[in-house]
């Protein structure tokens, strides 16, 4: 499936695919974009630090669950690049479904934690802690599922019959750059804005 | 893979099931990580000491990610310099921030409904 | 791929079988709008950068006049105390449009038509690496400039008594965005103003899509399409500062887009990320903006300095004097462009040491482009210099943003910072790097690059008139502003007292303003008669340097018939006049150029965009449905990559039959 076309890979230059370049960069963008997201957070929590005391609110074994699960994913989904490298698009595809099933628990997890620290006072309006918190996990989490309508969608192309290993190889390795971003800018939110909270 | 053109099928192969290796391992390892953190925050060591080593271990994640999921070490360099510079102005501008604006420097908040 | 070193010319005339290609059919079995016979479709759908460029240049310069018109009414307003012609709140919102109309739909648009045009000239590539992206960035920009000056619609209903606002802004009138183009906190928030603030919050953040989908792809083109043998040491410096700003844009705008989503999240779903009295600091929003703001000025000037840098050379007929230097320079000026942005916030209270940090790295900046001028002025030294239209306002952006970086090395100076803060000393300082930089060296891309672009000379000697007329009107306007703003006059306010010493120079700079606004006319003027002219301007007309010159005028569609093979820095200058082994070789293709196809999906994609920020804006005035026409944009805009995406990227091969010599 073709997300962008490149027309004419370089006839010089360094030997990257365009397509591959293209993702690095954005994604050098997107660490300034969650950057300024995460940093809002922690400003507002260095400022406030009285304000709201989430260490009665987080389930870290909840969280840690959707953590090891984004991890296995991107797990995954490194081995279906590989496969895509190697032409087994059975292989391929078998772990494809897996990143979608487990992305689709990360996002279920979501939904349960947003809808269960609503239902336990904090809205998105609550002082500072509400709409930072809110908007940088609601952002990462779109990030999530944006990913995983493009695996669907991969799938479905593969489906089609019309997939080939060599070209669409590509393809592939950059919906994986993208799902294993989401899964790193989690890494960082999971020990910035968990973790910390119950040592301090 | 940029050099996977001049490669043979059989060469890709090989160096796929290479990886996969580093993959499982590293998958292991992240898992392990997690299970670490979890229970670190709860032990009773002094705040800075765990505070370091968490900050540490999401730091070793990061990079485990980064260099063999998403390929970093075998791949060519001017990626990691265009992943590394926005990484770099991020971490850079936004620590800056976090110190520039120090709670000494605002008012006291006054919440609504307190 | 076998290289011969010939001397012939690398673009003969040509004959290509274009008239008798068909459209194919695209991977969604629709037919590709390829080789239409309707100009409308063929320029809807293009993804050829040449046109695409052409098209930023238009939209730019109509909406240069636009601003230049606003600031025309903001003189007038100021020419003489107590002066009643407008309203305070007309004025806040003309100097409000001036600076968000000039900086992101003027000089940006400007810059990225010449980038669209020049860089995959310059490099040797048939094309930017995503051909479809690059529409996409063209119309996604329209969009954004729509959105954002949709607002003088409604209040020109408004003014007719047939539209008020109700819903979440109720009350407030105020349609055009009327909290000056930095939009700082709380005034930005519902308590101040209307839905103006929520026209300019959606038009910014297309914008910013637009310009970062533009910079992604250009960075590509630059690292990957060039040319065999066009090494990054011997890109021409326009490319190189094309790098470097794509670059400043792509690590500066998602601080400006993150910020946005905060304040429209305020706006829309009562957050309190800026709102005081849920205890967000507005001072966070003056620093995500300069994170964003400051890498913005020098996104602003860096492509003048590449435009500047291309065009003494040529005049002097001599090479850039330290090429490696003023390539490294562009380099530290944007990196370092990153780490001051807290100067515009001197005054805010910033503590010792972060006050001081900030005033030092600031005076640093004025070191690489100190360097930069010392450069231009060698290269001019000893040089055969022809006084050709595009040399004397390339001589004249050198001068005139000398003067910009003197008072702006006064301002990094924090204590005469708060004397200066928010005084006309500021408008002179960013004036004369925003005209007498950054203005005059796109007028000069323009005389030098037109010819290249349409194929047509310039006649007559109009370009004298419009030289003297910028340059003697800026300087009227703008030099008076500084002992105006000494004398205390604070900027953006409508009208002043008499009294203070200020009536003589507010008089004189509005008479200068309008000298300026007729040498930019003149500057229109003779850019119609271009168009219109007779005289063709041949291949290379300024017996110039690099690439581009080397193509024919207009380039044909695939820019080269054979791909060139570069063998020295100034490639195209050293294959006229130097040695045998640095002359311009050609790559033997077999199999005909591959041409991208043409697309609808792009203009699709970002149509979506109109939908969604009006429609979410208006939601803001109280309209209604606008909810579910906001929805109905994002479900366009993910209709049209996803058609995209399916589509396939085609293409089609020419083969252009050179004539034998």
């Amino acid at each position: 499936m073709s997300q962008t076309e490149s027309h004419d890979d370089g006839h010089h230059g360094l030997m990257v695919k365009n397509k591959k370049l293209l993702m690095w960069l954005f994604l050098g963008s997107d660490c300034m974009f969650f950057g300024t997201l995460i940093s809002t957070h922690l400003i507002y929590r260095k400022l406030y630090p009285e304000e709201f005391d989430p260490t009665q609110l987080f389930s870290l074994e909840l969280t840690s669950f959707s953590t090891f699960i984004l991890l296995m994913s991107s797990f995954l989904m490194a081995l279906s690049v590989s496969a895509m490298h190697k032409g087994e698009m059975k292989s391929f595809r078998r772990n494809v479904v897996g990143v979608i099933f487990f992305g689709l628990i990360f996002l279920g997890c979501q939904v349960y934690e947003f809808a269960h620290f609503i239902h336990e006072g904090l809205t998105l309006d609550l002082g500072t802690f509400g709409s930072t918190f809110y908007l940088m996990t609601g952002t990462h989490g779109v990030h999530v599922a944006v990913g995983v309508f493009w695996l669907i969608s991969m799938l479905f192309y593969s489906q089609s019959g019309k997939m080939e290993a060599h070209k669409n190889a590509i393809d592939v390795e950059i919906a994986g750059l993208y799902w294993h971003f989401v899964d790193i800018v989690w890494i960082v939110i999971f020990t910035v804005v968990y973790l910390i909270e119950f040592i301090v | 893979m940029s050099d996977t053109e001049h490669m043979s099928q059989k060469e890709i192969l090989k160096a796929e099931n290479d990886r996969y290796y580093a993959f499982v391992n590293l998958a292991l390892i992240l898992a392990a990580v997690t299970g670490i953190e979890l229970v670190l925050v709860y032990l009773p060591f002094p705040t800075t000491l765990i505070f370091t080593v968490l900050i540490s271990l999401s730091l070793f994640k990061f990079v485990g990610v980064v260099a063999w999921f998403m390929h970093l070490i075998y791949d060519k360099l001017i990626l990691t310099m265009a992943f590394g510079t926005g990484m770099i102005i991020a971490f850079g501008t936004y620590t800056a921030l976090l110190f520039l604006l120090g709670g000494d420097m605002v008012a006291p908040q006054e919440i609504p409904g307190r | 791929m076998s290289t011969t070193n010939t001397t012939e010319v690398i673009n003969p005339s040509v004959h290509h079988d274009l008239a008798e290609l068909k459209p194919e059919i695209s991977d969604l079995g629709l037919k590709r709008p390829d080789h239409s016979k309707n100009v409308l479709i063929d320029w809807l759908t293009t993804v050829d950068h040449k046109k695409i460029g052409l098209m930023y240049g238009a939209m730019a310069l109509f909406f240069l006049l636009v601003g230049g018109l606003e600031a025309l009414i903001i003189r007038t307003q100021l020419a003489v105390p107590e002066n009643d012609l407008i309203s305070a709140q007309r004025y806040n919102q003309l100097f409000t449009m001036h600076g968000t109309t000039m900086i992101f739909l003027a000089i940006m648009p400007l810059n990225a038509a010449f980038f669209n045009f020049m860089v995959p000239l310059q490099i040797g590539a048939r094309d930017v690496a995503f051909p479809r992206i690059n529409a996409f960035s063209l119309w996604a920009f329209v969009a954004g400039a729509l959105v954002i000056n949709f607002g003088w619609l409604l209040q020109a209903l408004e003014m007719f008594g047939l539209f008020s606002a109700s819903g979440a802004t109720a009350g407030k009138n105020d349609f055009v965005p009327a909290m000056g183009w930095f939009g700082y906190a709380p005034i930005t928030s519902t308590e101040f103003t209307g839905a103006g603030t929520d026209f300019w919050i959606m038009g910014l953040q297309i914008l910013g899509v637009a310009s970062l989908s533009a910079s992604l792809n250009f960075i590509v083109t630059i690292i990957n399409m060039r040319a065999p043998g066009m090494k990054m040491m011997r890109l021409p410096v326009f490319t190189w500062m094309t790098l470097i700003v794509s670059l400043l844009i792509i690590f500066a705008f998602p601080a400006i887009t993150v910020a946005l989503i905060q304040l429209m999240f305020d706006r829309v779903f009562g957050t309190n990320f800026f709102s005081v009295a849920g205890g967000g600091q507005p001072i966070l929003w003056q620093h995500l903006f300069w994170i964003f703001g400051h890498p913005e000025v020098y996104i602003l000037v860096l492509p003048a300095m590449g435009i500047v840098s291309e065009v003494l050379p040529t005049f002097s007929r001599k090479p850039l004097f330290g090429y490696a230097i003023v390539v490294f320079s562009g380099a530290v000026i944007g990196f370092l462009g990153f780490a001051v942005w807290s100067h515009h916030m001197f005054t805010t209270g910033l503590g010792k040491i972060a006050t001081a940090a900030f005033s030092l790295l600031t005076m640093a900046i004025a070191v690489p482009t100190g360097v930069k001028i010392f450069n231009w002025v060698g290269t001019l030294w000893g040089g055969k210099i022809r006084f050709h239209a595009p040399m004397i306002f390339a001589i004249g952006f050198v001068w005139m943003f000398m003067l910009g970086g003197f008072s702006g090395i006064m301002h990094s100076s924090a204590p005469a910072d708060a004397q200066q803060q928010d005084s006309y000393f500021v408008i002179a300082h960013f004036h004369y790097v925003a005209i007498g930089g950054i203005l005059l060296a796109i007028i000069s891309g323009i005389y030098y690059w037109l010819p290249k672009m349409i194929g047509k000379m310039w006649q007559g000697s109009l370009n004298i008139w419009v030289g003297i007329l910028t340059v003697v009107g800026l300087n009227i306007t703008f030099f008076p502003m500084h002992f105006l703003g000494l004398l205390g006059q604070p900027r953006r306010t409508h009208t002043y007292l008499s009294g203070f010493g200020w009536e003589s120079y507010n008089m004189v700079c509005t008479i200068g303003s309008y000298i300026l606004a007729l040498g930019v006319l003149l500057l229109v003027v003779d850019i119609i008669r271009c168009f219109r002219s007779k005289q063709l301007a041949g291949d290379d007309p300024w017996d110039a340097r690099t690439l581009e010159w080397a193509t024919s005028s207009p380039p044909k569609v695939y820019n080269f018939a054979a791909t060139p093979v570069i063998n020295a820095r100034d490639a195209y200058w050293a294959h006229k006049y130097g040695p045998e082994n640095r002359k311009l070789g050609t790559v033997e293709e077999s199999h005909g150029i591959h041409m991208p196809s043409q697309s609808w999906m792009p203009l699709i994609a970002s149509a979506g965009f109109i939908p969604l920020g009006l429609g979410l804006s208006m939601m803001q005035a109280g309209v209604p449905y606008m909810g579910y026409v906001s929805i109905l944009g994002l479900v366009i805009i993910a209709l049209g990559i996803s058609l995209w995406a399916l589509e396939g990227p085609g293409g089609y091969h020419l083969h252009p039959k050179k004539e034998t010599n």
